[in-house]
């Protein structure tokens, strides 16, 4: 499946995605972070796994990839087959969650987050949101089955896109920065230290194949790389197309755009119309190729490609392709 | 519907407001989009700005700016010339830089120079201001209202963060005044404020276990900090305040537009249809749609909605003329058609998928712009200008 220069090591020689127990799957808007992310579900379940996917966004789309019905999974989760469940984490409820831990006394806390001059301080001010998500995440890492052992063995959160995801995980280093000492502080520093513990957590930038995105999964990691100290160990580049040729026919555009401009195909476009499609396929695909090459060069990381899929994710026909792309070592 | 000012198209919009605000779900190419209406607006001979505040850096890389900061940079009037700029029209670019615009208004409205060091040197002001998430919307919303009053200007244009941030950032003047005028806040202000009103009073109970409930969790030395920060704006949340209604007037006021930007597919103009239903309920009037990235069908009129394989042979027997015996013609020709049957399918998709958003903006009496997948990517300035030509076309 990669199509890593050869600098890199290639994908195949990676440690599977699910043996880690954290993975922070981020990208700019519009690559596709979603799919990805209830594709490694899939994949984790299907291996055994208890596996908790986490959305961070205000909207849900797991629900829509994973089941018929777009339920929202909401703060308590939702489960969809068995080891595979989903939750959308609302800073509210995560901060009620947390204040309540704390402070042990959940009346007083329902008070004061219903307060309104405590909403409006807290809807205005700054990283709490990112810090208390994090911190959340934190606490699902720690629980502990019934019987014993994790209560989940993998958890994949659905991270904001790139710009913000990057500010996202810094929040605990800045916290601690401002905060200084107490239990805030503490609490920040455990999160930053799961963060950063590179046998259990990945960070996993999705990437297509263009430009833009090609760019700044590039700066992410640069700046992943100089500071924040997260483990990344390999690019994912979504929607990557195949070749649109036939192998005996490389110049099939270039053959077509030589026939009579005059030749009627009955039922048929043009030749100029055919020429055209054939040529814009023909562009796309080594447009797409040419950024699979830089991604590769710009980050000196191993990629996993996922193909382009013509009708686009809709549900699991198609997460089953990506799963299979993501963790081959698991048997569908 | 309240009625236009202007015929609807992308043309008029930008020869008549001073702020244009590109909306839009990531992925969609806002910044493209944002940037080729900016470079449309010079072309009609406006002095236009395009500001992005999103922190992901795209803006530099589509103007084929090396670096693009926080002064505007001015596209070299040669270029714009080239791209169909009349003399008297300009077109620069700037990124937002929260902690400079922040810095800003604080020099603004601090009464001394001590109270601006003692806030410029506040370790939580530091924090809010340049490291911590959801600060760019305060600072964005003050910079489009100071650029747009900016006599060097005649239009700005905005390239906002991806959906839920665009969101934000349309509530961040009402939140930031909520948040100055919050009781908790005040009282952290204004202790005395309080004294006597009763209602106030109980509030202030509530207020004081609220400061009690996040001491023990953050510890004292950061509500220090807190308290001193606020007590640090005291002087200038009056100014604050005035600042933050007049930013509210303006961006929500007759001289600006908001233009939506959707994607093609069909994942994408679901959620450019959820972004449409937001926004009509807030108090954002919708100019107009820019669909990017369409796939539109290359040939004579209309995507085919069939092609029959029998076209196949006769494909292949001239295919087999013009290239000679040893060229496989029949592969050729059935390879041929089927991309094109391909391609007329995603064509069709698109246009499926893209209509009932699009008549939904039509309905609300604002343009619809379709964009062409071109063959290379759009992150330059001729890239820009097609674009600007599908978007001028309408006017």
């Amino acid at each position: 499946m990669s199509a890593a220069a050869p600098s890199q090591p290639p994908s195949d020689l990676l440690a599977p995605l699910l043996e880690r127990r954290l993975i922070i799957v981020t990208g700019k808007g519009g690559t596709g972070k979603t799919s990805v992310v209830a594709a490694l579900g899939l994949a984790g379940a299907r291996a055994g796994k208890r596996v908790l996917l986490a959305e961070t966004g205000r909207d849900e789309n797991l629900p829509r990839l994973l089941a018929r019905d777009a339920r929202p999974a909401g703060y308590e989760g939702r489960a969809y087959r068995a080891g595979l469940r989903s939750m959308r984490v609302d800073p509210y409820e995560a901060l009620g969650e947390y204040l309540s831990l704390q402070l042990g006394v959940a009346p007083l806390v329902r008070l004061v987050l219903g307060n309104r001059g405590f909403r409006q301080l807290m809807d205005a001010a700054p990283g709490w949101r990112e810090l208390i998500t994090l911190g959340k995440v934190w606490h699902l890492e720690q629980q502990v089955a019934p019987g014993g052992g994790p209560l989940f063995d993998l958890l994949v959160i659905d991270a904001p896109a790139t710009g913000h995801g990057l500010t996202f995980l810094d929040v605990p280093r800045v916290v601690q920065a401002a905060v200084r000492a107490g239990p805030l502080s503490r609490h920040a520093a455990a999160v930053e230290a799961m963060l950063r513990d590179p046998q259990a957590t990945l960070l996993l930038p999705v990437a297509l194949p263009e430009e833009l995105p090609a760019r700044e999964t590039a700066e992410l990691v640069d700046r992943v790389r100089g500071g924040i100290g997260i483990r990344i160990d390999r690019i994912v580049v979504n929607a990557v197309p195949a070749p649109p040729f036939p192998a005996a026919v490389p110049d099939l555009d270039a053959r077509l755009a030589a026939l009579p401009p005059g030749l009627a195909l009955p039922g048929a476009p043009s030749p100029a119309a055919l020429t055209r499609c054939a040529a814009h396929l023909r562009s796309r695909y080594e447009l797409a190729q040419e950024y699979v090459g830089k991604l590769g060069e710009w980050t000196q990381l191993p990629l996993v490609t996922l193909p382009w899929l013509p009708e686009g994710v809709r549900g699991e026909s198609e997460l089953e392709i990506l799963a299979r792309a993501l963790a081959p070592e698991v048997a569908s | 519907m309240s009625p236009r000012r202007e015929a609807a198209t992308p043309a008029a919009i930008l020869a008549g407001r001073r702020i244009v605000i590109c909306l839009g779900c990531g992925g969609v190419g806002k910044t493209t989009v944002s940037a080729a209406l900016a470079l449309l607006g010079a072309r009609l001979g406006r002095r236009v700005l395009v500001l992005t505040i999103d922190p992901a850096r795209r803006l530099a890389d589509a103007l084929g700016l090396e670096q693009m900061g926080h002064e505007p940079r001015r596209i070299a009037p040669d270029l714009l010339a080239r791209l169909g700029v009349p003399p008297e029209g300009e077109l620069s670019a700037a990124m937002l830089d929260m902690k400079s615009t922040f810095d800003e208004l604080v020099a603004r409205f601090a009464r001394s120079d001590a109270e601006r060091e003692r806030i410029l040197a506040n370790p939580i002001y530091q924090h809010v201001s340049d490291a911590l998430a959801g600060s760019a919307e305060y600072s964005a919303m003050e910079k489009v209202y100071q650029l747009s009053e900016s006599k060097d200007l005649d239009l700005v244009v905005l390239d906002t963060p991806p959906a839920q941030h665009a969101l934000d950032f349309l509530e961040a003047p009402e939140r930031l005044l909520g948040f100055l005028e919050s009781p908790l806040v005040r009282l952290m202000l204004h202790p005395a404020f309080a004294a006597g009103r009763t209602g106030f009073r109980l509030f202030q109970r509530g207020a004081a276990r609220v400061l009690k409930l996040m001491e023990r969790v953050s510890g004292l030395a950061f509500l220090e900090d807190v308290s001193e920060f606020l007590l640090a704006f005291e002087g200038m949340s009056e100014g604050f305040r005035e600042r933050a209604r007049t930013v509210e007037r303006t961006l929500f006021g007759p001289q600006t537009a908001f233009v939506l930007a959707a994607g093609p597919g069909p994942e994408a103009a679901a959620q450019g249809a959820a972004l449409l239903e937001r926004l009509a309920a807030s108090r954002v009037s919708l100019a107009g749609l820019v669909v990017n990235r369409m796939r539109l069908w290359p040939g004579e009129g209309a995507a085919p909605a069939a092609i029959s394989a029998d076209a196949a042979g006769l494909l292949a027997a001239a295919l087999g003329e013009a290239h000679g015996a040893v060229f496989p013609a029949r592969a050729a020709a059935e390879a041929a058609l089927e991309l094109a049957r391909g391609y007329a399918s995603l064509v069709q998709r698109d246009a499926r998928a893209v209509e009932p958003l699009a008549g939904r903006v039509r309905e609300r009496g604002g343009f619809v712009t379709r964009i062409p997948e071109f063959d290379r990517d759009v992150h330059d300035l001729d890239g820009l200008a097609a674009i600007a030509d599908r978007l001028g076309e309408l006017g």
